[in-house]
């Protein structure tokens, strides 16, 4: 299964001169908890909604200020081809819950940790809902044996 | 900013005490030796497209090496 069978498409993105307040805004009117910083279309960071209490609000910044000063600078991404595998080996080894989806250097798309689990799960209960019936009614009963005299 | 394979990049801790992330970038998926890059960390050393930061850093072979 590719990345892009799963991605949310139209992630919130925003230019690197936007403000707190806008990105509060934008996370509110689409109820996301993260916004893409872009340069031109490039991602050049990411904040999440964590972000902006824990390095905005606690620390008293402004909602005027730059995204840049609370943002995590570089984006961890995955290309829209690749396998969703991969998105499961990023979020293993890297401490984050959301991965941006790109193609060439535009973001796509969004994958989140609750993303996956959720699709693992529904893939997880297609593959035990046969060994549940069989559980719950019984296997069907086979065919009594001819016997050849 | 531009890179090469084979040369270092430098992610700087966003916290005091917090210390740079190290990688090495494996392949330049952009024009002319633009991002994106695909980085292989130093930890946990797996390989990952990575859109770079203000706060990164390229840090070429022959200056790494002079620090040695």
């Amino acid at each position: 299964m590719k990345v892009r069978d799963v991605m949310v498409k139209a992630p919130v993105t925003m230019d690197i001169g936007a403000t707190i307040g806008d990105a509060a805004a934008a996370m509110d009117r689409a109820a996301v908890g993260a916004v893409v910083i872009v340069e031109g279309e490039r991602p050049v960071g990411i904040v999440t909604d964590r972000d902006l209490v824990t390095r905005a609000l606690a620390r008293r910044v402004p909602a005027d200020a730059r995204l840049d000063s609370v943002m995590s600078g570089g984006v961890v991404c995955v290309d829209a081809d690749a396998e969703l595998s991969q998105v499961a080996s990023i979020l293993s080894t890297h401490p984050i819950r959301r991965v941006p989806v790109v193609e060439r250097d535009r973001v796509v798309g969004m994958v989140t940790l609750d993303d996956l689990i959720v699709r693992l799960t529904n893939d997880l209960h297609s593959v035990t809902a046969g060994v549940m019936a069989q559980l719950l009614f019984g296997h069907p009963e086979p065919h009594a044996p001819v016997m050849v005299v | 900013m531009r890179a090469q394979p084979g040369e270092q990049i430098r992610v700087r801790g966003h916290r005091q005490g917090e210390p740079d992330r190290l990688g090495m970038i494996v392949e330049v998926r952009g024009p002319d030796g633009t991002p994106p890059f695909v980085v292989r960390w130093d930890d946990p050393g797996h390989e990952v497209l990575f859109f770079p930061g203000p706060d990164a850093v390229i840090e070429h072979v022959e200056a790494s090496n002079a620090r040695q």
